[in-house]
């Protein structure tokens, strides 16, 4: 399998400091010094220095950063309750003292000791209060990580009418929570490690025990072992260092930003892969046909739902092919095209001053330019581009002739078809792809078209997604894993998980959850 | 040999893909005029009957292609002599097919289109899959079969339902009596059904190795069917002096469909079934001219050959004949009996013959 390449030399990243102690001091003054040298002594970095009841020998020092912490969490439950004179207090050794404070003193939920400088340092930096006490090498850390996040919202980029409002947040202690709460079961497992040398960022891999594939979770984690760069912003980092095919433009990762559509893949023997600070969630292994599935799908009745996603698949061969089969038949192949109608395009044609396929390709990167603009343009000035865009590019184009209208028709129906997607960066190499297909019609018409198509499928049949083949299960083609494909059966006919992904534990629900209404002849 | 597998299912559709490739376009056995379908079912019952041979062979020497046990048998140099020879001729018949392509396309819809940029493009296409290996060529095929199933219903239908089928030219039957029929039939036998001699190469990926034989025959019966039908129905449709003057009759027939003034020039219907079936019938030949070529020379890859033989089949394409009708000759007489025959049915019969004594011995 291939690995993608390093990117960073690991020496290279991290700070090459001089060989030093890397464990604490047992002087209370020199390591809060050190821990100020360490940070360069940035100014959110608080210390509150106190001594312990009324035994001045007894000094200590909490340590935390403001703004990474729960303010009220730090005071209520560590402040306050250490302030707290007992008698106990009064007569305590330095060693003493500090077991007093780690066993009975700290009322928050998870505290750590730790004697180690970095380890110090890093649970410094994710947001936990460190309390030092003179005359100890030990620290203890308590869990009082907060501040400011945005809140759990609705999702801005999968949409659906009917199923739970809930998307991920940037937050990964949130978003783990969110799948939790809806697998109550002790096999929902969940690993962390920190990638990133400089920003050591959690990363989380997620799996249902006794149904993940354990292969594909071997290579999981080996993949993100591997990992060596300095930081990790997003989850769209981790997906292009671990990805089977760097060179290809589809995705061989899944990301959604809704916690019932990880849960699904969850329970089908898929793993995720959450990042901290990011509310995009991967999911591997990743079939094509994967992209094309809605959780609402699943929600509504299954002959909408397989409608929906024909009708998707459909949308995105014309994303695909509807403006190069445009030229193609206009320009090549004009016995193809009704008479009547290939005389409109002719008269439309006629003051054109390009040939049909410049036409085409102008008015496509008109319409990405217009897409692209929408998404960065300030809200206030949206209503000035969408009118400028649409009414005076489009009407005003075709009545000074510059396009014909029919050319703005193929090219608003292939921008609008291209948006039906539920998975956003399927639609990526279908906007690639179109301009090349675009290019060969041009030149050879439907045969170009046609010998792209062979390409393209040859390329994605050759596709794997974490050894598992990127177009199965049409190629290669298992019967049984056809029933969540282009249609969607009744849920109750899905007694199976899909084979490729999963290969023990396989009965999902019981064979006889046929709904059936009492009969009515025994109840007379 | 790659690494790799292809399971009974993909091989199934290869075959498929295969055998109706070019000739469901070229429509064979046109020599026997009315009774083409007789010629057909013969040829594809001396199909049937050699595929036993192949397999057999295979069934001998599970783990070697063609060329392996060519050399096992007949020894290291006679063996690898003969190698060459199917290494040419593999190559020779891609060239072929891919002429025959060319040729369709370029006198069906591309008229001012040189046919060597034609038949570039397709070779180029062909090599970018072979370079992906045997199971992404089996895989595509699957996706392919099932375009090629729908053209296939959709196309049938429409005849169908269009009434333009006359079961009278195809009648009587055996007019001339057996003589024309017998004539045709070694023309049948070798185009297509010989040709799966090619497979002997593919046969050693099969992952069940005992279903060999059902599914050639399988195979082989659902395709030599339905090639049966399309010539019976070119003839039916066109009557028996059109179609055997027609260069590509399943054009002309498909091309007089016409439904209520909408469904009408389903030509391209033809042209894309032509399309498909050239290319893996051309990527399937390619692919046993590489597999011969690193067998013999003892390649740990074949990759570094795709791009040289992809020049040798595309100028062999071009010179391979001046004009169509000397190409078709060529390939009615010539190749006919004096290469395909001795090497499709004479040299795995002999090979069969020697290792069944050898064993017994």
């Amino acid at each position: 399998m291939k690995r993608p390449k390093k990117l960073t030399d690991k020496k290279s990243v991290q700070n090459s400091t001089e060989k030093r102690d890397r464990n604490l001091d047992q002087n209370l003054t020199n390591n809060l010094n050190k821990i100020k040298k360490e940070l360069g002594n940035s100014t959110d970095l608080v210390i509150r220095e106190f001594t312990i009841g009324n035994n001045p020998a007894l000094n200590a020092a909490i340590i935390y950063m403001n703004g990474l912490v729960d303010e009220q969490t730090v005071s209520e439950f560590v402040l306050e309750s250490i302030k707290i004179e007992t008698p106990e207090v009064e007569t305590a050794t330095k060693k003493g003292i500090f077991d007093f404070i780690k066993t009975h003193v700290l009322s928050v939920g998870k505290i750590n000791v730790i004697q180690d400088w970095d380890k110090m340092i890093l649970s410094l930096l994710s947001g936990h209060t460190i309390v030092v006490v003179d005359g100890c090498a030990d620290i203890v850390t308590a869990y009082t990580k907060g501040g400011e996040s945005r809140k759990i919202s609705e999702p801005t980029s999968q949409l659906v009418i009917r199923g739970p409002k809930e998307a991920f947040t940037e937050s990964i202690g949130t978003n783990a929570a969110l799948i939790r709460k809806r697998i109550k079961s002790p096999n929902l497992w969940l690993e962390t490690i920190q990638i990133g040398s400089v920003t050591q960022t959690d990363v989380a891999i997620m799996y249902i025990k006794g149904i993940a594939n354990e292969k594909v979770l071997q290579e999981a984690r080996d993949r993100l072992k591997g990992i060596d760069i300095d930081g990790i912003l997003e989850s769209g980092y981790i997906e292009q260092l671990i990805q089977d095919h760097p060179y290809s433009p589809f995705p061989t990762i899944y990301n959604t930003e809704r916690p019932d559509g990880v849960v699904g893949n969850l329970l089908e023997g898929r793993i995720a892969i959450l990042v901290d600070g990011t509310p995009y969630v991967l999911v591997i292994p990743a079939l094509f046909i994967q992209f094309f599935q809605s959780p609402a799908d699943y929600y509504q009745h299954f002959l909408m739902g397989s409608t929906l996603r024909l009708l998707r698949m459909l949308c995105y061969t014309l994303t695909l092919l509807t403006p190069s089969l445009y030229i193609a038949l206009t320009t090549f192949h004009p016995q193809m095209v009704p008479t009547r109608l290939l005389i409109s395009f002719a008269a439309q044609n006629e003051g054109v001053p390009f040939p049909l396929f410049i036409e085409v390709m102008l008015m496509e990167i008109t319409f990405e330019i217009l897409r692209e603009a929408g998404l960065r343009m300030p809200r206030a000035v949206g209503q000035a581009v969408s009118i400028v865009g649409g009414l005076v590019l489009g009407q005003a184009a075709v009545q000074a002739g510059l396009v014909s209208a029919a050319t703005v028709i193929v090219v608003a129906f292939t921008g609008i078809a291209s948006f039906a997607f539920p998975s956003y960066n399927i639609g990526i190499p279908a906007r690639l792809l179109r301009f090349i297909i675009m290019l060969l019609a041009g030149s050879f018409g439907l045969y170009g078209v046609a010998m792209a198509l062979f390409i393209l499928i040859a390329h994605l049949t050759s596709l794997r997604s974490f050894g598992i083949p990127y177009l199965s299960p049409f190629a290669p083609f298992i019967w049984a894993d056809i029933k969540d494909t282009l249609v969607r059966q009744p849920l109750w006919s899905m007694v199976l998980r899909p084979r490729l992904v999963n290969q023990e534990n396989m009965r999902q629900q019981g064979k006889d959850n046929k709904p059936t209404p009492p009969d009515e002849s025994k109840n007379n | 040999m790659e690494k790799a597998k292809v399971t009974g299912w993909q091989l199934f559709v290869l075959m498929f893909l295969f055998e109706l490739g070019t000739a469901i376009v070229v429509s064979p056995g046109l020599g026997a005029k009315k009774d083409a379908w007789l010629a057909v079912l013969l040829g594809l019952i001396a199909g049937l009957i050699l595929y036993l041979v192949y397999n057999k062979l295979f069934q001998l020497y599970p783990d070697l292609p063609l060329t392996g046990y060519m050399k096992k048998i007949l020894g290291k140099y006679a063996g690898a002599l003969l190698g060459m020879v199917y290494l040419f001729y593999f190559l020779y018949i891609a060239a072929r097919d891919l002429r025959d392509f060319g040729e369709l396309l370029t006198t069906s819809t591309y008229i001012y289109t040189p046919m060597l940029v034609i038949n570039a493009i397709m070779i180029l296409a062909v090599a970018y899959v072979l370079h992906k290996g045997i199971e992404v060529l089996a895989r595509t095929g699957e996706v392919f079969f099932f375009a090629l199933l729908i053209i296939g219903v959709v196309g049938t239908t429409m005849v169908l339902v269009s009434g333009m089928i006359n079961i009278n030219q195809l009648r009587p039957v055996l007019e001339h009596g057996w003589k024309p029929v017998l004539e045709t039939a070694p023309l049948t036998y070798t185009f297509p059904f010989g040709e799966m001699i090619v497979f002997t190469l593919l046969l050693p990926y099969l992952d069940h190795p005992r279903l060999s034989l059902r599914i050639g025959w399988t195979s082989m019966s659902i395709s030599g069917l339905l090639l049966i039908w399309v010539v019976g129905m070119n003839i039916a449709v066109l009557g028996v002096h059109v179609a055997t003057r027609s260069t590509f009759p399943l054009l002309s027939s498909i091309g007089l469909i016409n439904m209520s003034g909408f469904f009408q020039r389903l030509d391209i219907a033809v042209v894309m079934t032509l399309i498909i079936g050239g290319f893996f019938k051309i990527a399937v030949f390619f692919y046993g001219a590489l597999m011969c070529a690193s067998e013999l020379f003892r390649l740990p890859s074949y990759k570094g050959l795709i791009f040289p033989f992809c020049v040798v089949i595309l100028l062999s394409s071009m010179f391979i004949a001046d004009s169509y009708a000397h190409h078709i000759k060529e390939g009615l007489v010539v190749a006919t009996y004096y290469v395909s025959l001795p090497l499709q049915m004479g040299v795995p019969l002999v090979l069969l013959i020697i290792a069944l004594i050898r064993r017994q011995s």
